[in-house]
């Protein structure tokens, strides 16, 4: 063998060792490749799979979490309903009182221009107005006839009182209820209690739930009253434009008359 | 050879991965933004591992991971596979008892790799 020849079967060689590693490297490759494609179907069904338990299972957490805060939410509701209902009790007024204060709450807001939202809460705490009277002595309380000056110093004391109890709440619920609480018994002229603040100083759901309040106070028999006629009802309003009353407030409820008295007569006591 | 701690976030596992015992720990979800990205590190250190030490036990606790992770874990599994002759590997995939989706997908790795030692370990 020449030189040459030697020189060209060494090369050969090396040009077969070259492409038997690139064979190998390359099968490797397809190999891997091959295997990769057949298990990319696979995977991607598993995970369809999976994925879609894990949907249905978060969608049945989020269903129970809507519930619980569902619960929740109407327990709220209850309770603080309840609380009003024996602050009413105890002061022996009419079981739908506290009822017709809510609506009429409600639909001022309405009117007024509140969002749903704000109203729907006025609505469910405004029958707490009168909480702080379960602070209140009995005799007091419930005395036939007039209180006398001390008496009704006591008797004032319960929108400080109702305030007090609901103040350090972190719920909307509650933290409106306090408002309701304490300012339902100021005037619009700044002659009512207990801050004595005048016009929109008071609070909005103040405004709106002492006109509740009193309209259906009126119109109610209580121990110390007979009930009031309409027309008596709707001139001391009128009367107390801008001094009790927030004067919006009062051009509201006349313009919306027939509203409020269809809730009055949906709620009428029965005797 | 040092060893690597990635700590957890909201979409992807803490990994650690102990260069002086020679035990890699993975638990938490895995939904990285990017998979491929998010485990080339991880990937690396096992390569280099290997090189350096034959025994090696893997303890994975992946309670949700998306289906690129799962891909991903067949990549890791298959370096595991490549060397299973030359070391001893043990693989220990944990799950909670009402997790069916972690069990399944363990019962998986173990029918797609069935000469590594992948021990499926209920957690009470």
């Amino acid at each position: 063998m020449s030189s040459s020849d030697e020189q060209s079967f060494s090369n050969e060689q090396a040009l077969i060792a070259e492409l038997e590693a690139f064979k190998a490297s390359s099968s490797k490759t397809i190999d891997k490749l091959s295997r990769d494609l057949s298990r990319q179907k696979r995977i991607m069904e598993r995970s369809d799979k999976r994925q879609q338990r894990e949907y249905d299972e978060l969608q049945t957490r989020l269903q129970e979490i809507r519930d619980l805060s569902e619960e929740i939410e109407a327990t709220q509701r209850e309770v603080v309903f309840t609380m009003g209902s024996i602050g009413e009790s105890r002061s022996k007024e009419t079981g739908n009182h506290v009822k017709r204060v809510a609506e009429y709450s409600y639909l001022l807001a309405k009117f007024y221009g509140l969002s749903e939202k704000e109203c729907q809460i006025l609505k469910e705490a405004s029958p707490m107005h009168d909480i702080g009277k379960v602070a209140i002595p009995d005799a007091i309380l419930n005395k036939p006839g007039r209180l006398d000056d001390a008496e009704r110093k006591v008797m004032d004391t319960h929108a400080r009182l109702g305030y007090d109890m609901l103040k350090h709440s972190k719920r909307l619920l509650l933290k409106t209820a306090s408002i309701v609480a304490y300012e339902h018994h100021e005037k619009y002229d700044g002659n009512g209690y207990p801050q004595g603040n005048k016009g929109e100083e008071i609070h909005i759901y103040g405004r709106i739930t002492a006109l509740a309040d009193v309209f259906d106070a009126l119109g109610s028999e209580r121990v110390y009253k007979a009930k009031w006629s309409d027309d008596k009802i709707f001139s001391l309003l009128r009367e107390e434009r801008g001094k009790h009353f927030d004067p919006n407030l009062i051009d509201i409820f006349f313009d919306k008359l027939d509203v409020f008295l269809e809730v009055r007569d949906r709620l009428t006591d029965i005797k | 050879m040092e060893s690597l701690i990635i700590e957890e976030t909201k979409y992807t596992p803490k990994i650690s991965m102990d260069a002086a015992s020679g035990v890699i720990e993975m638990s938490g979800k895995s939904y990285p933004e990017n998979t491929f990205d998010f485990y080339a590190p991880v990937m690396k250190w096992l390569e280099d591992y290997f090189t350096t030490t034959n025994k090696i036990v893997i303890n994975m606790e992946i309670i949700y991971f998306n289906s690129s992770s799962s891909k991903l874990f067949f990549d890791f599994f298959d370096l595991c596979d490549e060397k299973r002759d030359t070391h001893d590997i043990e693989i220990n995939w944990i799950y909670d008892a009402d997790n069916e989706n972690a069990e399944e997908a363990g019962e998986d790795f173990i029918e797609d790799f069935e000469f590594l030692r992948i021990n499926l370990v209920v957690k009470k």
